[in-house]
């Protein structure tokens, strides 16, 4: 994307390669502004309109954004309280769509980290966590130099946090007088771009057969399990064997190279 | 007042109790499970596959059981879309825009036929 020079920094150095932590800060704010903020405030437009058929304020629905932060957790949670479900059950479903997070940040976390970052940096940034900024980071951030990844991690996630924010509360005014089809359309955004941005990342086979084995597992799996969990059997099962096939493949080249 | 006040902020502690805590518990144990790794280790590449095989399912099941309008549109009008956007990111120079564009337009199309 940019042309930031790639990091010859040993491992949790805090070298900034010559811009300022808050130039780092800005130019996440700027890339993530240029492109992925507006598309991730797209596809929660609906929450706002969720939240108000489910008789909360805008001031709860933007909250919802800025806290919760994921939008099958906050469909599931106005969904929910608008069906009047008891609220341990909510929050029960809430937590099963949320375990996604625990893998996801696992992975994203140790790229940001220097030896100065203390667990309270981490948890913040850990919060900031979401498919969108999940997949750009991971993506964007291995070509930074180590001292800059995590403020213009921050960067990134902050204008997509803002932005959402604001379509949240457009779109509790708006959403009601939405054509159904553009409705339908704003719903889409959130799988073609995920599906896209995971495409992107894709370099070795491990990546592409991940997602083909998480896609083609899913309808199979569905069957037989709840939402929430089959999720982590999609990606326990499909995740390790793309790593199998990966490690065989790896090792037969080795044996080749002797 | 008080009552009031207190009564304005209800919906908000139930938001925090009910939806942020059973959300945002994930992360903060991803923090401590991610202290002791090394960006370099092994095992994040296993996480990674992991986290790509989970993420694929999030969108397998946003097509296969879609929220609200998107329903609209029958699945096979579903997966038409995404695979003419996934198909036009590879024939058109890996562009986002133009995947997004070419999928939107088969399903929006198809959402209004249908509801017409």
């Amino acid at each position: 994307m940019s042309a930031v020079p790639p990091s010859n920094a040993t491992v949790g150095s805090d070298d900034l390669g010559g811009r300022t932590a808050r130039g780092w800060f800005i130019e996440g704010f700027r890339q993530a502004a240029s492109g992925p903020m507006f598309i991730v405030a797209a596809s929660l437009f609906g929450v706002g309109s969720l939240a108000r058929d489910a008789g909360f304020s805008v001031g709860v629905a933007v909250a919802s954004t800025i806290f919760i932060w994921a939008g099958p957790a906050q469909v599931i949670f106005f969904a929910a309280v608008a069906t009047q479900t008891p609220l341990p059950a909510v929050a029960l479903s809430v937590g099963l769509s949320s375990i996604r997070f625990l893998p996801m940040c696992v992975a994203l976390l140790p790229l940001l980290r220097t030896r100065k970052t203390g667990i309270l940096t981490m948890i913040a940034a850990a919060h900031f966590t979401a498919v969108t900024v999940w997949a750009e980071s991971m993506r964007r951030l291995p070509g930074l130099p180590q001292g800059g990844r995590l403020p213009f991690y921050f960067g990134f996630g902050m204008a997509c946090i803002l932005g959402t924010s604001i379509s949240t509360a457009i779109g509790y005014q708006l959403a009601a007088e939405l054509p159904m089809p553009l409705a339908a359309g704003l719903l889409l955004l959130t799988p073609i771009y995920f599906i896209v941005t995971l495409l992107r990342g894709v370099r070795r086979t491990i990546d592409w057969l991940a997602l083909v084995l998480g896609l083609a597992l899913t309808p199979v799996v569905a069957q037989f399990l709840g939402s929430g969990p089959d999720l982590f059997a999609i990606g326990i099962v499909g995740g390790t064997a793309a790593y199998a096939v990966q490690k065989f493949l790896d090792l037969r080249r080795v044996g080749r190279l002797k | 007042m008080t009552f009031a006040f207190a009564g304005d902020l209800a919906p908000y502690l139930i938001l925090l109790v009910f939806g942020f805590l059973p959300s945002e518990i994930w992360r903060v144990m991803s923090v401590f499970i991610a202290r002791g790794l090394d960006e370099s280790s092994e095992v994040l590449v296993w996480v990674r596959a992991v986290a790509s095989a989970l993420l694929a399912g999030v969108v397998a099941k946003l097509i296969l059981t879609p929220p609200g309008a998107l329903a609209m549109a029958p699945f096979i009008w579903r997966l038409a879309a995404m695979v003419a956007g996934v198909t036009a990111f590879y024939l058109l120079r890996r562009s986002l825009i133009a995947a997004i564009v070419c999928a939107e337009t088969i399903l929006i199309g198809a959402a209004w036929y249908f509801s017409a």
